[in-house]
């Protein structure tokens, strides 16, 4: 493994670099904490590897309701954050689920987003809550919600040159994002499942990561959830009908059969912690 | 590509030249400035031996580019004791035996006093245990170094 780093100062800069062939293979970094793994190993191929640690985006901050975090702002710095807690405890489950402390301290919302892998902790709670992906290329600004924008294992929506610059993350005061997993401490997680009440659409949302190549949200159970609060037998009804979706994954951490044990298990779960949370109204 | 880099390492100005710009600043303290007691286990950021303050917050030095912390303040386990938090830590380690074979030690010393650090006087144990989950002991001295952890805070060990 080897590569040149580029460290630019400027958004504009950083995109010029990546769309240049003479760099090419160029990849953008944030934290690190992934992607130094598959460089080294191979699996992403980098001639150029493009630090984003100059760019003015370790930000965080409220536009009325929803939580805007740039995309380079580690995610130790988010929890402790006014407001953060209250007003999306859910994020801030899924986000103190990721590593340890100090792989926290290094690695970043944006990093997690665009390496977009399935057991992502993030990723289920950002989709539960609605939250919109802002990205920034040659050609201008846009928005792509966060179920467009994961696209596969791995996979984003991403042009070449473009960069995650902020994720918008509407308050979900009653959400919880639960997990399992062979070794609590610093693994990846077998099955997480995030649950958030979404004022705008007035109703419970319900979404789960590491049972398929990418996090999903689960109709059949929200279907079973049409009030608020939900009563027991709802949340009994929603846990069996999450885990009798599409066929989900075997792989080295578990088997399908105990992922669907596991999700029935996390949903239920993921409602007793989350009306915890925000209480019942 | 390489180029120089300035650290300020244990406080005192610390410049590498031609350092690769894939070099990890767990390579550049044990091999281009010489302090071995950061150590490398995994290499993955899971075990949490290589740790290190990177301005005063616990950082992987495995997983970090040392051109990324260039101008940082870094303090090693080499440094840890110059500081009066680092050094209870350090003494409490000692007093409790909280080690075997010792791989672990200097990850755990400097973790142990970023995470207090961090959290302050007022954090729970279950907290303080929380921050330390990233770094193993595959001795499984896990009682001791708890005991060394509730010696710095002053409670009963």
């Amino acid at each position: 493994m080897t590569f040149s780093l580029e460290r630019p100062e400027t958004v504009g800069e950083a995109i010029r670099i990546l769309s240049d062939p003479s760099y090419a293979p160029a990849v953008p970094l944030a934290g690190g904490t992934d992607l130094l793994l598959d460089v080294d190993e191979g699996r992403i191929p980098a001639r150029t590897v493009v630090s984003l640690a100059r760019l003015p985006w370790r930000t965080l901050h409220w536009e009325g309701d929803t939580l805007v975090v740039g995309a380079t702002l580690p995610f130790a710095k988010l929890p402790a954050e006014a407001g953060v807690r209250t007003r999306l405890p859910g994020l801030v489950d899924a986000v103190e689920a990721v590593g340890s402390l100090a792989l926290r301290h290094r690695a970043t919302l944006g990093g997690n987003l665009g390496r977009a892998a399935p057991a992502s902790d993030v990723l289920p709670i950002l989709l539960a809550v609605g939250a919109v992906v802002r990205l920034v290329s040659a050609s201008g600004e846009r928005e792509v919600p966060i179920g467009q924008f994961v696209r596969g294992s791995r996979e984003t929506s991403l042009a070449r040159a473009e960069l995650i610059e902020s994720v918008a993350i509407p308050s979900a005061p009653r959400s919880a994002y639960v997990w399992q997993r062979v070794r609590p401490a610093n693994d990846v997680s077998q099955v997480g499942v995030a649950v958030a009440w979404a004022g705008a659409p007035g109703a419970w949302q319900v979404a789960l990561g590491g049972v398929l190549p990418t996090p999903v949200r689960v109709a059949e159970a929200e279907a079973q959830l049409p009030n608020d609060p939900p009563t027991a037998a709802e949340i009994d009804l929603a846990a069996r009908a999450a885990a009798a979706g599409a066929a989900f994954t075997t792989d080295k951490r578990a088997t399908e059969s105990y992922r669907r044990r596991l999700v029935s298990t996390l949903v239920r779960r993921g409602f007793a912690r989350a009306m915890a949370a925000g209480g019942v109204p | 590509m390489t180029g120089p880099v300035a650290l300020v390492v244990n406080g005192v100005p610390a410049p590498a030249t031609d350092v690769p710009d894939d070099e990890r600043l767990l390579d550049t303290l044990r091999w281009r400035l010489g302090r071995k007691g950061t150590k490398e286990g995994c290499r993955t950021g899971d075990c949490g031996a290589c740790t290190v303050l990177v301005d005063g917050e616990t950082t992987l030095s495995c997983l970090t580019l040392t051109h990324e912390v260039a101008g940082a303040a870094i303090t090693t386990i080499e440094g840890i004791a110059d500081d009066g938090l680092g050094r209870r830590v350090q003494s409490a380690f000692a007093e409790e035996d909280a080690l075997q074979c010792g791989y672990c030690t200097p990850g755990f010393i400097v973790a142990v006093t970023g995470v207090l650090a961090e959290l302050g006087p007022n954090a729970t144990r279950e907290s303080i245990l929380d921050a330390l989950q990233g770094n193993l002991c595959r001795c499984t001295g896990y009682l001791a170094i708890q005991r060394a952890v509730e010696r710095v805070r002053g409670g009963t060990p």
